[in-house]
């Protein structure tokens, strides 16, 4: 495969993650505003972070190159997967010792 | 104006005239009092060690003892030792500091609380109890009846965490003790620190260089590792950090077979679960895309196998990061998760991320156990399904759990609309 074969094939590998990435993001935002109640919102608030910035960094890193910023993108959504799950805990754990009882069928709030 | 009366005795160690050795507990206790001037009648005493809840302990006592109009507040620190011991004089000395900057707590506190009687509460310290050995809660209660009696103080307050022997729990039995005297007995109301040995464990050198070399090597990552000047400024702040943060941040010495193969084995569940994590997001965006939005969300238990702390988080946070599972409460091995669709409940009883963290930290053996669905680990908390009853509902007053929430149930509920 010749360069310039392989550099438009990289342009457009960017273009595809990024457009995942915009995809999980609208779905993780369409989720927040349709589910029920807060746990089932934490569930789908994690997906923009996961793949949405997931994707959304992979395409960082394919666009600088794995050296340097690149690297450091990875670096950036290893952090992100700590982190993430962590507040997404921590929101659901806060709001079970409020005692709010999960949506479940049949429930009017919706 | 507070100020701080030092009741040392003469018997207590490290003291200058140090040589009655035949006096007993209220000798100190006497003498506490006519170096602490006068003590009324509603005195407090505070037993002190250098406990982890030992400063809120000293705020709740110091805003009571202001608001309640207490002449003084006794902090003393009961001896384990007996003047002439070998070291004796080493751990005076350590109690002496321990009193010193509980005393100092205590002013400060005094001094910023805003009740009119704040200004008249006396400090006291003293340490007793340095002339015998005790033996228990009843020789411990004696000489603390004893110096309350000479100097009129007729309450104590425990710190919860306090122990006066290291590390047995001698809180209740001293409680109960105190309670056949004419004290009055409190145990501050301030909160625990919960597992608070797993947020503050042993400084070892094992654990200071893996730290070290964490930093450094995170450092160096960041920056240019062959630029002198990012060596050096690595090198600082990978010791600051490794020096601070050694005692809270690693809860095991690293070891030579088996942090490299934890690493090794994590190197692999990486794909795994970012596949797991894949596969569930498509799941998840069909079911929020579909206008008939077909979830049907339950809590769940689960009873986990994979040992506390570091395993434990990060199975937590792997299912976390799987939508359409996320875990709300870790109580012991019991993880209570919460699962939009049956689909992701299912797979969360069928034990892969469970099996696979068990692979990470404890290798191949342990990860053939069976799954939680097979050792009837498992609840469902919610919906037609439901085997238990939802930990939260009873503090609703209502059986929310069978039959799906009720709507009427809490006012509070319709808020989370």
């Amino acid at each position: 495969m010749s360069a310039a074969a392989l550099e438009t094939a990289r342009v457009w590998l960017v273009v595809a993650l990024t457009l995942f990435g915009l995809f999980f993001t609208l779905v993780s935002m369409t989720g927040v505003l349709r589910l029920p109640d807060v746990y089932s919102r934490a569930h789908t608030a994690s997906q923009a972070d996961t793949l949405g910035a997931g994707f959304g960094l992979a395409a960082v890193a394919l666009t600088v190159g794995l050296a340097g910023a690149g690297f450091k993108s990875v670096l950036l959504l290893f952090f992100i997967f700590l982190t993430n799950p962590t507040a997404a805990h921590a929101i659901a754990r806060a709001a079970f010792e409020e005692g709010i009882v999960p949506w479940t069928e049949g429930d009017d709030r919706r | 104006m507070w100020w701080v009366a030092d009741a040392d005795s003469p018997s207590d160690a490290g003291d200058p005239g140090d040589g009655s050795a035949d006096s007993v507990g209220s000798t100190a206790a006497a003498d506490a009092d006519a170096a602490g001037g006068p003590a009324a009648a509603g005195s407090v005493i505070v037993p002190v060690e250098p406990t982890s809840t030992l400063r809120s302990t000293i705020a709740h006592v110091a805003e009571a003892a202001a608001t309640g109009g207490a002449p003084a507040i006794h902090l003393v620190e009961i001896a384990s030792w007996r003047n002439g011991d070998p070291e004796s004089d080493e751990r005076a000395a350590a109690a002496e500091r321990v009193l010193e900057r509980a005393a100092a707590w205590t002013a400060a506190d005094l001094d910023d609380s805003e009740a009119p009687g704040a200004a008249d509460v006396e400090v006291v310290t003293a340490v007793i109890g340095a002339d015998d050995y005790l033996f228990g809660a009843d020789d411990y209660v004696r000489v603390l009846a004893e110096y309350a009696e000479a100097n009129r103080a007729d309450r104590v307050v425990l710190d919860p965490e306090y122990t006066p022997v290291g590390n047995t729990t001698l809180l209740q039995p001293l409680e109960f003790a105190l309670s056949n005297t004419s004290l009055s007995v409190e145990t501050a109301p301030v909160d625990r620190p919960t597992r608070r040995e797993r947020f503050r464990t042993e400084a070892t050198t094992g654990r200071l260089v893996a730290l070290f070399g964490l930093s450094l090597g995170f450092y160096l990552l960041l920056g240019d590792p062959t630029y002198w000047f990012d060596a050096v400024t690595g090198v600082a702040t990978a010791a600051i950090v490794s020096i601070t943060l050694s005692r809270v941040s690693l809860d095991s010495d690293p070891a030579i077979p088996r942090t490299p193969m934890r690493i090794l084995r994590g190197l692999v569940y990486v794909p795994v679960l970012l596949f797991e994590i894949l596969k569930a997001n498509l799941v998840v965006a069909r079911v929020i895309l579909d206008p008939r939005l077909p979830i049907e969300p339950t809590m769940n238990r689960m009873r986990v196998i994979v040992g506390s702390g570091l395993p434990l988080m990060t199975l937590a946070n792997s299912i976390t990061l799987t939508p359409g599972t996320l875990t709300v409460r870790a109580r012991d091995s019991d993880l209570y998760v919460h699962s939009l669709v049956p689909w992701a409940r299912e797979g969360l009883f069928d034990g892969s991320l469970e099996r696979w963290t068990r692979f990470v930290y404890y290798g191949r053996r342990s990860a053939r156990l069976p799954t939680p669905r097979e050792r009837d680990d498992v609840a469902i908390l919610q919906g037609d399904d439901a085997t238990e009853e939802l930990p939260i509902a009873a503090a609703d007053g209502g059986d929310v759990t069978a039959e799906g929430a009720d709507p009427t149930a809490d006012p509070e509920e319709v808020t989370d609309r």
